[in-house]
């Protein structure tokens, strides 16, 4: 095993897997689009909120391909596999996040100028929104793995995961929504998306080799 | 593939939740031997396996890897190693080829369809593995080792769910990798028909 065909394979689980994706993104779509029906479809109402929307959206859609990412490797024996390759574990755990987040967050980024168009999102904010969007979501995948290794070995995980890592994903979303609200009031908002920045490279950082550490207390 | 390789396990202490499964074991494996290890349901033959690859640390006692200790970083170890465990570790939505791929990348397909041909996979070169059967995915992960050149092998119940013919092979092709001076150590439960291991007993 080499970090490249270990790569490799990733993308082509994901490609097969292409239809948990999809459903992902569905959900994405479906939360963004219950909001002008069930409360108010007005600009005046919709504007301001359009960015909580989108975060609060993304933020479950994530949750769901994260904490599920490591099931199907623990329960083939592939996660085994990767602790004994000789490889870094922590290296192996990066590429995995970074395969994951191309294939979730992309998707997401090409659907957002549609749904911001329903949320009548100004230009200005949109930009901000996706700059957030690109900064921001690493950190949630990369604190979220550390939840999924954590009750990798749990049958019925998944709502743990969620309230393991839901307080962890509260800063990302303060700060993402201050940023697209500062500049829809004109202020500035660089120092927001620092802050998002700082986030997403301290928990690249970490999370790795907690990850690592976690996945080898749970796969004996 | 080194030759020279050898394997020493001193005084090992393996507990397993909160209960002692040995406790001082030692034994060596040099060059061109085979070690069975044997023991009751239970009596912490996996462990033993898991702990030498490194999945689990023991409590206490040391391993040593061609004269370095590997206690507390399995690194060298693993890279001359190959572990297969209960669960084989080939995934099910990828195809035969891809599994194999994905192990060993730099393996020609010359001699990946040779490989394949002797262990009647060459039919199934392009199915998911999840529509195999247990055995023929256990097939799979065995292909690892003929594509691959790690000296010492740790095969936890290889013998399972194989079939008469499938078990010849792998007895044959044990038997080459410990002529070449490899290292092997195996649980089974199965009496080996050409093999004359070196037993190893856990007591429970």
């Amino acid at each position: 095993m080499t970090y490249s065909s270990f790569f490799v394979s990733e993308f082509l689980v994901l490609w097969r897997r292409k239809q948990d994706v999809f459903n992902a993104l569905l959900f994405f779509i479906i939360v963004v689009a219950l909001f002008p029906i069930g409360i108010n479809s007005s600009p005046d109402f919709l504007a301001p909120a359009a960015a909580g929307i989108v975060w609060c959206a993304a933020v479950l859609a994530i949750l769901m391909a994260v904490e599920s990412i490591f099931k199907e490797d623990y329960l083939d024996g592939s996660l085994e596999q990767l602790v004994v390759s000789g490889l870094s574990l922590p290296l192996l755990i990066l590429l995995k996040v970074a395969a994951q987040w191309l294939v979730v967050v992309l998707p997401l980024l090409v659907i957002i100028p549609l749904l911001s168009e329903m949320l009548y999102l100004p230009s200005s904010g949109f930009w901000v929104l996706i700059m957030t969007l690109i900064v921001g979501t690493p950190s949630l995948f990369f604190i979220g793995v550390i939840g999924a290794a954590l009750t990798v070995s749990i049958k019925q995980g998944a709502m743990l995961v969620m309230l393991l890592i839901l307080p962890f994903y509260l800063p990302v979303i303060i700060f993402s929504t201050l940023a697209v609200k500062a500049t829809q009031s004109g202020l500035p908002y660089s120092g927001l998306l620092a802050m998002l920045l700082a986030m997403s490279l301290l928990s690249l950082v970490i999370s790795p080799f907690m990850t690592a550490i976690v996945v080898k207390a749970s796969v004996n | 593939m080194q030759s020279s390789a050898s394997l020493t396990i001193s005084d090992l202490w393996i507990e397993r939740g909160e209960r002692d499964l040995c406790k001082g074991l030692s034994f060596s494996v040099q060059p061109g031997e085979v070690v069975r290890i044997l023991g009751e349901n239970g009596a912490g033959k996996s462990s033993l396996l898991k702990i030498i690859a490194g999945v689990l640390s023991p409590l206490e006692g040391k391993i040593l890897y061609s004269g370095e200790d590997v206690t507390l970083d399995r690194t060298s170890l693993q890279q001359d190693a190959i572990y297969l465990g209960h669960s084989v570790g080939v995934k099910g939505l990828l195809t035969v080829a891809e599994n194999l791929r994905w192990y060993c990348p730099d393996i020609s397909i010359s001699i990946l369809y040779s490989v394949l041909t002797q262990l009647d996979l060459i039919d199934l070169v392009d199915v998911l593995v999840k529509k195999l059967s247990a055995g023929q995915a256990r097939r799979v992960a065995l292909a690892r080792l003929w594509l691959t050149k790690k000296t010492l092998w740790l095969l936890d119940e290889p013998f399972a769910s194989l079939d008469v013919g499938g078990v010849a092979l792998l007895e044959e092709r044990i038997q080459q990798h410990v002529l070449l001076g490899g290292l092997v150590i195996l649980t089974t439960h199965q009496d080996l028909m050409s093999i004359t291991p070196h037993d190893v007993v856990l007591l429970s």
